[in-house]
């Protein structure tokens, strides 16, 4: 630990520091690790004898709150296959001083295919979070991308009366802007969720995005699987998108696991079984 | 509602006659754009009665503009007005695009945008690239001289206009409660295009989930009227 982070827990909670590099490669038929490191509250389990390449995220300091820091760099080498998901649902406590902060990095090379699949992230009432993920793909690369977030714990009958929030998505293909998202709130979440054009009460919602060559042949299959409130479509070519709300994070993924079923097939994590 | 005065006050009587004049006449239903064509999602809300009166429309449309597609578009017109030269608008329009919440999103602005391009320029003599709508706005404004906060206020009221319209052909809704309607939001209109001075790309974002939702689900919505 430096002086500096020591300094700091003097005047502050305690705060941890989760950092991370995956790398994987294509060896012969197969994906194999390239090169990992993790430090602090993160770390990275290979379940092996799983086809594709799997990798599931643990935060080990059990939650994120005010202060916390988490950096992920993930590299999927060309003609790799990778799926990650994390061990449990991630949950964001009340902050007492400043945000969470995690940042993600991915990269996916030519001919290779990521499934980012992190279970569900929990807001609490206080949270705050700086969370931004980019994802660059080579011409020819595939991503399964889903970032479920549930708002407060309903069954325990919490609202979010004040919440931080600022969620960035930005995907790149070969450099151009593919998708890019934005989720940004201060105050009371409880009340603009509420609202008709926001949410209508919601209480989780997802957002996926597949970007792969079939993308625009899984447009209709998926929309007829859909409740009225959520819907699928198509930017660009090869760049499905879809939003989904639900009364709670159960029915979320009751809506969720057909939908990655059929853009993950046989890949999907244990984690997003029924 | 100070912002309420102060932009027309800050403009003075000569630049007020050709700024307002030239914005009342690109954002005018008169204008061809064809933006009668859309319904930015509406009809769906309508269909799945999100939206079934007056109060709830007004509700839905300053859900719209505070917290979705409305300032957002304030702040691309923002953009587009700042943009350099049309290669930094088409730059803008890739990352517009990605931004989009739907392809019918996507489909409704390019639509517009390519028309207002294509009149605004053949009337001005002006080369004007097709990009997404709010962003030609923004850069047709600048370069006939028209500051951005005018042009973002009147061009989240067209799309108020527009939507009020749409809506008085998607349920009962009579001329004086829809033109009420647009007067009630008319302090929004002015605060969002007020509020969004300054802002980036960084400040895009959406939480109007059910409305992007609304505009996702239009495309296989049975039976349609509108485009969008």
């Amino acid at each position: 630990m430096t002086l500096h982070a020591i300094c700091d827990r003097t005047d502050s909670p305690p705060r941890s520091d989760g950092r991370g590099v995956l790398a994987v490669k294509r060896r012969d038929a197969v994906t194999v690790l390239d090169r990992v490191r993790t430090s602090g509250a993160l770390k990275l389990l290979f379940p092996g004898g799983r086809d594709p390449f799997e990798a599931v995220m643990i935060n080990t300091s059990g939650g994120l709150t005010g202060g916390d820091r988490q950096d992920l760099k993930v590299s999927v080498g060309a003609n790799a296959r990778m799926s990650l998901t994390t061990q449990a649902a991630e949950r964001v406590y009340r902050a007492e001083v400043g945000h969470a902060r995690v940042t993600s990095r991915l990269t996916v090379g030519e001919g290779a295919r990521l499934d980012w699949l992190p279970q569900e992230l929990i807001l609490f009432d206080g949270s705050a979070l700086d969370r931004h993920l980019t994802c660059d793909l080579a011409k020819g690369a595939s991503l399964l991308f889903v970032e479920p977030l549930v708002f407060g714990r309903r069954l325990m009958g919490e609202t979010l009366r004040r919440v931080a929030l600022s969620d960035r998505v930005e995907i790149r293909r070969a450099g151009r802007p593919l998708y890019r998202d934005t989720i940004r709130f201060q105050g009371d979440f409880q009340t603009h969720i509420a609202r008709t054009a926001i949410g209508q009460g919601a209480g989780a919602m997802a957002s996926v995005v597949y970007a792969a060559p079939d993308a625009a042949a899984q447009v209709d299959h998926i929309q007829r699987g859909l409740p009225a409130h959520a819907g699928v479509s198509l930017l660009g070519d090869d760049c499905l998108v879809a939003r989904i709300l639900a009364e709670d994070s159960y029915l979320l993924r009751r809506t969720l696991i057909p939908v990655l079923e059929r853009l993950g097939g046989a890949s999907l994590p244990k984690s997003w079984s029924l | 509602m100070a912002t309420v005065a102060r932009i027309p006050m800050n403009m003075g009587r000569r630049r007020m006659t050709t700024e307002f004049l030239t914005l009342a006449q690109w954002l005018s239903p008169a204008y061809p754009l064809g933006s009668f064509a859309y319904s930015h999602g509406l009809e769906t809300a309508v269909a799945e009665r999100w939206v079934t009166d007056a109060d709830s429309l007004r509700d839905w449309l300053s859900e719209v503009l505070d917290h979705g597609s409305g300032r957002s578009d304030a702040i691309w017109l923002r953009l587009g007005h700042a943009a350099p030269d049309a290669a930094g608008l088409v730059a803008l329009d890739a990352e517009a695009r990605a931004f989009a919440a739907s392809s019918e999103r996507i489909t409704e602005s390019a639509r517009q945008g390519a028309a207002f391009a294509q009149v605004t320029g053949a009337v001005s003599g002006q080369d004007m690239p097709a990009v997404q709508f709010p962003l030609i706005v923004g850069f047709a404004a600048a370069r006939q001289g028209i500051t951005p906060t005018p042009a973002a206020a009147l061009y989240l009221q067209s799309l108020v206009t527009n939507l009020t319209s749409a809506a008085q052909r998607l349920m009962p809704l009579g001329q004086t409660a829809a033109q009420t309607i647009v007067a009630d939001l008319h302090p929004l209109c002015l605060r969002i295009a007020d509020e969004t001075a300054g802002n980036t790309i960084d400040d895009i974002g959406s939480t109007a989930f059910l409305s992007d939702i609304a505009s996702l689900r239009h495309a296989t919505l049975e039976p349609r009227i509108f485009q969008t």
